[in-house]
Parts: structure tokens; sequence; C-alpha cells
């Protein structure tokens, strides 16, 4: 009998809208800066989601763009280059000011035509397209763009484009009508924005509290306050799980997800995420020069065997630089790379491979298994006949005329292969500017069709032609997409979905539920 | 005494300045900033922009001399993550990498100098081979090793302590006792040995013969004279502590403190707080050595009137 009345007064208790939910994550990072538009590190992917809103909101539950409203109600093109916005009414930042259509033309235009320069590097290599907002009422605004965009939607759910307010971040420092630098810099320690809860303390690096914001334009947030800490050890993290100190951990390793399974009081939640751990090869070194070369290093390396190897099979290996979220422009048909070692022997055969050795650096332990992917792929290397000689080094070698081979990762920064391949290997972006990658008329006609085109079609096409450009005079080898992992404890129910960026800890309603 | 203390102090500032400017120049010998503070794969043109951005654009002269002006306004410059003074997140962290520090000492005094006086004493009988069993060991085990093993002894199989942070009193258990046991077992064996040797002096017996009671022969004419050795050892292994022995305690256990930042901040080549970082390390060791030298003098009158060490 008692035990029933403490059940009952307990589950009373669990269902009672007083009842206090708290939720402790300890993570391996923790943000050293909170600005959505600055930031777009795998780090700081984790923590914007819960504060702030675009003004475009997809169905994050599925891979399938599902555009819904979100600071905007109703979106139309005016004409081939301008979107006129509806802006949602009744929307208060969390410091209690009303968003209106100046808010949003300026958290546009920092982005559109910044003068902060870690804006400019930001928006340079996906938002240049767009060359101003401007307020029509209250709660309109135009967007124009400077050539037909196709990506609107997408251009608009960015987090870079999350909306901020513009009299709190310009009274922040100096003079509070003007945006200066600084503003943009205290504004990355005391964020603020729209959406269900807010920061309530921030320790950078260390610490991140959330506290719910009950003035949220959408559903209620389903928890009371979100603690985030940093622990860098994945043996502290597990340990704090077991014990109870914390109620979800962050970036659990894949040999880890054998002992959670079997332990009675907590479980794990992965994906693949939406990111490649690459290979790079330097065109442009003197010995790598002949293309031939290149594709036997890439046809050398069985990535099948290195996934069994290193991520127990959960990691997926593409045929080609495409993921499953492009939606229309997913194309796991096109077999841009393979595992093919006799033919890797004959094409160094014919290239006249003399033996010379080949670097593949890697830092020590920036990347899950890089070190072990890098060790595996000297072995396979050495089976076709390669000598490669792994060079370990925190430093980053991407824009060393010496290097020759090695790892990177091209993450998905939004939902379309312009938020993957197109950032890092766009005309004059960045792995041509660091002089390891060459384009030239032909692939940039391509590259302007699969990036412009209105016509999805003919989107796929170039963006085929493209994938023929790089199967040909190889600079990428997409290697796989890791398996990321949490873990939480039992009556702690969540998910990594879809529907997002890499690593974004989703805590809105609907999301997470806690018992 | 007035002599040996300006000496001293001297000493101090003018190692400072040295520490100062190797710092400075030691820090930009790892690799330019930018590729670590913003990422990988960016354009030349972006660089040249971030470049500019966080001050990296002018000559080094250009540069340290800047560095050496942020020491007048108090901030000591900017960090490159954080963009807020570096001087705050030093005083974020430094309090509680000093209580760890602290606790460590007063547990490493408490246990050490008993047992090894003790350990001097019974140095025959059992009670000194376990001393010395129990001192070997602990000099044997890495303080990594011994907190990992606390941690799944304590935390994972029983749960009895907490392993994030350091919240609590509970939460100080295992991270002081990681980082003394080494320190215990460094200066148990030294405190032995040195009251081994005052032990056979002459003037013990001469203290014995006088007729004054055991107790306060061993304390105040053995101990005193030992305290030198023991004060030495316990000043180098605190300086080597406060230096960079908490940076694994301190990431195991998620302890918010200065050995952490030190790690993510030369990791990503944060040069104002690993320069600031470094240098706050570098006062307290010599403020640590000071306060040594200081107390060789208390315990040494010779000291004090040749005015030197």
């Amino acid at each position: 009998m008692n035990r029933l009345l403490t059940t009952t007064a307990l589950t009373a208790l669990l269902v009672a809208p007083a009842f206090a939910t708290d939720l402790n994550v300890a993570a391996a990072n923790v943000s050293s800066y909170l600005d959505p538009g600055r930031d777009h590190s795998n780090v700081g992917s984790q923590f914007y989601f819960n504060t702030f809103d675009p003004l475009i909101h997809k169905d994050y539950s599925t891979a399938e763009a599902k555009w819904m409203p979100g600071l905007a109600t109703e979106w139309k093109l005016i004409d081939d280059t301008t979107m006129e916005l509806t802006l949602r009414q009744g929307v208060t930042f969390q410091n209690g000011d009303a968003m209106t259509a100046d808010d949003v033309v300026f958290s546009l235009n920092r982005m559109y035509q910044a003068t902060f320069a870690p804006y400019q590097v930001r928006s340079r290599d996906r938002l240049e397209n767009f060359a101003e907002a401007e307020k029509v009422d209250e709660y309109t605004v135009r967007i124009k763009a400077k050539r037909a965009e196709p990506l609107w939607e997408t251009l608009l759910n960015l987090q870079q484009v999350f909306i901020i307010p513009e009299d709190y971040t310009k009274g922040l420092t100096g003079d509070p009508k003007v945006a200066e630098d600084s503003d943009y810099e205290a504004f990355s320690l005391a964020p603020v924005g729209t959406g269900p809860y807010a920061v309530s303390e921030f320790v950078p690096g260390q610490k991140i509290v959330w506290t719910r914001f009950d003035g949220f334009w959408g559903d209620k947030a389903p928890l009371d306050t979100v603690t985030v800490t940093r622990v860098p050890e994945i043996a502290s993290r597990l340990t704090a799980l077991k014990t109870g100190e914390v109620d979800m951990i962050t970036n659990v390793a894949p040999d880890q997800l054998a002992l959670i399974e079997s332990e009675p009081a907590m479980h794990a939640a992965g994906s693949a995420t939406a990111l490649f751990h690459v290979m790079i090869m330097n065109m442009n070194h003197p010995k790598l020069k002949d293309a031939r070369i290149r594709q036997a290093m890439s046809l050398a390396i069985d990535r099948d065997a290195l996934n069994e190897a290193l991520w127990l099979g959960k990691a997926v290996v593409p045929s080609t630089h495409t993921m499953e979220e492009f939606g229309a422009l997913y194309m796991p048909e096109l077999q841009t790379f393979g595992y093919d070692p006799e033919q890797a022997k004959a094409l160094l055969a014919e290239a006249g491979y003399d033996g010379f050795e080949i670097t593949f650096d890697t830092a020590p332990g920036y990347y899950t298994n890089g070190l072990l992917a890098a060790q595996a792929i000297q072995e396979m290397w050495a089976a076709v006949g390669i000598k490669g000689r792994i060079n370990v080094d925190e430093k980053w070698s991407g824009n060393s005329p010496d290097m020759m081979a090695r790892n990177w990762s091209n993450p998905m920064y939004f939902a379309d292969p312009f938020g993957s391949f197109g950032v890092m290997w766009a005309p004059g972006g960045p792995s041509e500017s660091e002089g390891r990658f060459n384009t030239d008329e032909a692939y940039k006609a391509s590259w302007d069709r699969f990036r412009y085109s209105s016509d999805v079609e003919t989107r796929r096409a170039a963006y085929a032609e493209l994938m023929d450009r790089i199967q040909k005079d190889p600079p990428v080898l997409p290697l796989y997409r890791p398996y990321e992992s949490w873990a939480m404890r039992t009556g702690v129910t969540w998910v990594p979905q879809a529907g997002h960026i890499p690593y974004v800890l989703d805590f809105r309603a609907g999301s997470i539920t806690v018992e | 005494m007035l002599r040996y203390t300006a000496m001293t102090l001297l000493r101090m500032v003018v190692t400072f300045f040295v520490i100062v400017t190797l710092v400075f120049f030691a820090t930009r010998l790892s690799g330019n900033p930018i590729d670590f503070v913003i990422g990988q794969g960016i354009t030349e043109e972006d660089r040249v922009l971030l470049t500019r951005y966080y001050g990296l654009d002018g000559s080094v002269w250009t540069q340290y001399l800047s560095y050496l002006r942020a020491f007048t306004d108090g901030q000591f410059g900017l960090s490159f993550l954080e963009r807020r003074p570096v001087a705050e997140i030093v005083a974020e962290r430094i309090w509680p990498s000093a209580q760890l520090l602290l606790t460590s000492i007063a547990l490493t005094m408490v246990v050490s100098i008993p047992a090894g006086i003790l350990a001097a004493i019974y140095r025959k009988g059992w009670v000194g081979s376990a001393v010395m069993t129990v001192a070997f060991l602990g000099y044997a085990v890495p303080n990594f090793v011994l907190a990992t093993f606390m941690v799944l002894i304590f935390s994972y199989v029983l749960n009895w302590l907490p392993v994030v942070g350091n919240g609590t009193a509970r939460h100080f258990v295992m991270p002081t006792l990681a980082l003394s046991a080494g320190l215990i077992a460094a200066l148990t064996r030294f405190t032995r040995n040195a009251m081994l040797d005052v032990l056979e002096q002459d003037y013990m017996r001469t203290a014995r013969a006088k007729g004054l009671p055991e107790r306060l022969v061993i304390l105040k004419h053995g101990l005193r004279n030992a305290s030198i050795t023991v004060l030495s050892v316990l000043g180098l292994q605190v300086a080597a502590l406060a230096a960079a022995g908490s940076v694994v305690v301190e990431s195991i256990f998620a302890w918010p403190g200065i050995g952490d930042m030190l790690v993510r901040a030369a990791l990503t080549r944060d040069y104002p707080v690993l320069q600031f970082g470094v240098l706050t390390v570098a006062i307290a060791v010599i403020t640590i050595n000071t306060a040594v030298d200081l107390a060789y003098a208390w315990a040494d009158p010779r000291l004090r009137q040749t005015g030197r060490t």
C-alpha cells in the first residue's frame, strides 16, 4: 500500500505542471562565444537552435525540405531577385523587446553588407548572392538578391541569418545608435534571440545555462532549465551519466556504445552525421600533378573496410559527394569514388610512379579515428605499391604547397550540395584559394549552372558534370559520414533529427521528453 | 633580513621580465593562430581580413610593443576566441586552481611530515617499512592513472563521489588525492631522510642529555633542522604542480582551472590567453619560490646574515 501511495504521489508530481524539469548535459566542448552569424563550427552549431529563430523554419524531423513559417509567416517572390516576407506579429526577444522589421533588416544586413570582419568571412562563402534587406513597413521586409536565387528558403533558414535584436545589440558598447565591431563582440558573450530558451548564464568554453523563455511565440519549451557543462574526457562524461550528475552526454565514441547498451539505466542515440571526413590531395604538388597518381591514391582506399573497422559499420560510405539531406539534389546514382586496387596499380604503372614517398598529414586528435584511418590508408596504399608516410602535426597544412595529402572534413552547412561541396570546392573558394585545387572556365560554367539554375534537372545535370570533373582530376575523396552518438539516462528521450545541420542540441517542444 | 628580502624581490622582478619576453616569442613559434582561430580552408582574401582583425598584421616588434602595452590597462589584451579581456578569463580560472593547489598542499603537509617523522623514528620496525612501501607506491603511480582508477571505483562503481566540476566539498576529494599522492610520497621520503640525518647529530644527544622530553627533542631540535630539506622539496614540488601538474587532473575532473585553460589556449593558439596564463603560472611559481626562500631564512639564521642561499 505504501509503495502504491508513493508511486501515485511520484506520478502526480511528474505530471504536475509545477514540477521543475531540469536537464544537465555534459558536452565534450562548449563554445568560446555565441553568435550564430559568425560561427559555423561544429561546437557552436550545438547551441544556437534553442535560442534563435530563422525567418523560415522547416520540419526538422525529416531530411526532406518542408519549409514552415518561422519569424516570417509568408514569403513570396515579387520579381526574379526580390523576396517579400510578412513578419510574424507579437514576437518578443528574450530581453523583452518586440521584434519588428528593423530587427530583421539589421540582422540580415549585418551579414549581407558585413563590415565586421568575421561576418564578412562567413557571408562570402554562402550569402554572396544577397545584396540587401529593406524595410517596407513594421511587419514587411524585402530581400534583394544579386541574381535569381534558387535556394531562397534554404538560405533564409541558415544559422548565420538567425534574427537578433537591433537596439539591444547596438546599445551594448559605445554609441547606442551605431553597430560597432565591439557591439558584435559583446553580443557573442550575452546573446539574445527569439527562441524558446534564453541564455541565462554563459561562461565561455565552460558552461551554458538555458532558461525557458515564457514569452516565446511558439510551443512552450518542455524544460525549465538546461545546463551544459564542458567535460572534455569521455570517461568522465560516461561516469557522470552513470552517477546521475548529468542526464545526457555528447560525443560518445563508437567503441563506448556496447558499454552504454549494457547499462540498464542509460541508452544511446546516434546518426551518421551530415559531414564527410575526407582525404584531400594537392593537385599542384609537383609530384602529384598527374591526375592518375591521385586517382590511384583514391582507388586504393577500401572505405567500407575503414567503416567496418573504425565505425562498426555504422558510418555511411558515399558513392559521390552527396547526402540524402540534399532532397532533389541527392544523387547516390553517381559513382564518383570507388575501391579498385587493380586499377590503382595500373594507373600508377601508366603514370610511371617511381615509388616516391607520399605524405599524409593528420592532426593527432582532431577527427575521431583520424589517425587510425590514416594508418589504415597507409597500409592500403602499400598494398598497391604507394609508399606512404604519415605526418602527425597539429598544424593545418591545407594551405601549404608541400602538402600532398591530408584529412579534412566537409560539413553540410545547409541542406544542399551548395552547403557542402559547394562551399568547399567553389571556383575561388577556400580549396582553390589555398592553392591545392584548380578550376577552369568549363568548371566555372558547370558550377554556375549548378548554383544558380532555377530548374532542378539542370542543377542535377550540372552537379553530375562537377562530379565527373572531380573523378577525372581528383582533389578530394569523401571517406565516410562519421557516426556520432549521444547517451542519456533512462527517462530522457532525445534523438538527433535528420532535418538539422550536424550536432544541433534541439530541446524545443516535441524534440525531447524528460521523465 | 632587509637586504636579503630586497635581493629576493629584485631577482623576482628580473625573472618576471625575462619570462614576459620569452613567453611572447615562444608562443609565436608554434604556428599562425589564424589557422586555428578561424578554422581551416579560408580564402586568401579572408585570411588577410582576419589577420588584420586580430591585430596580427604588424611586424613581430609592433606586436611585442602592443603586448607590453596591454599590461598597462589591466586587461592584458582580448582573447582571440572569446573577445573579452584576458584578465577576466584568468580571474575566472585562478581561484578553482588555487583552491585545488592549497587543499593538496595542506593534505600533503598534514600527511607526509608526520609520516616521514614516524618512518625515521621507527625505521627498523614495521611502521617505517609500511610508510615507505606506501610512499613508494604513491611515487610510482602517475596521477592520471590514480585519478582514472578512483573515478572508476568511487564514482562509476560505488557512486560515492561526484566526478564533474568543483561545486561542493565532495568534489574536492578525488582531485585533491590525485594531485597530492605523488607529493605525499615524495615529501614523506625526504622528511624521513632529513630526519634520519638530523637524528644522528650531536646536538640531538645534547638536547636529550639536557633532559628535554623526547617530543620536544624531535619536533624542535629535529624537525626545525630537517625543515630546510623539507621546505626546498615542498617548494620545488608545489612550483612544479602549479606550473603544469594539474593539467591532466583538471581535465579528468572537468575542473574549471588554469591548467585546463592553458591547454585549450595552446591548442587553439589563443595567444593573449596563453601568454597571460603562462605569466600567471610564472608569477605563482616565482611567488612560491620567493616564499620558500624567505622561509629558508626563517629556518636557517645563517642565510639572514649573508644574504645568500
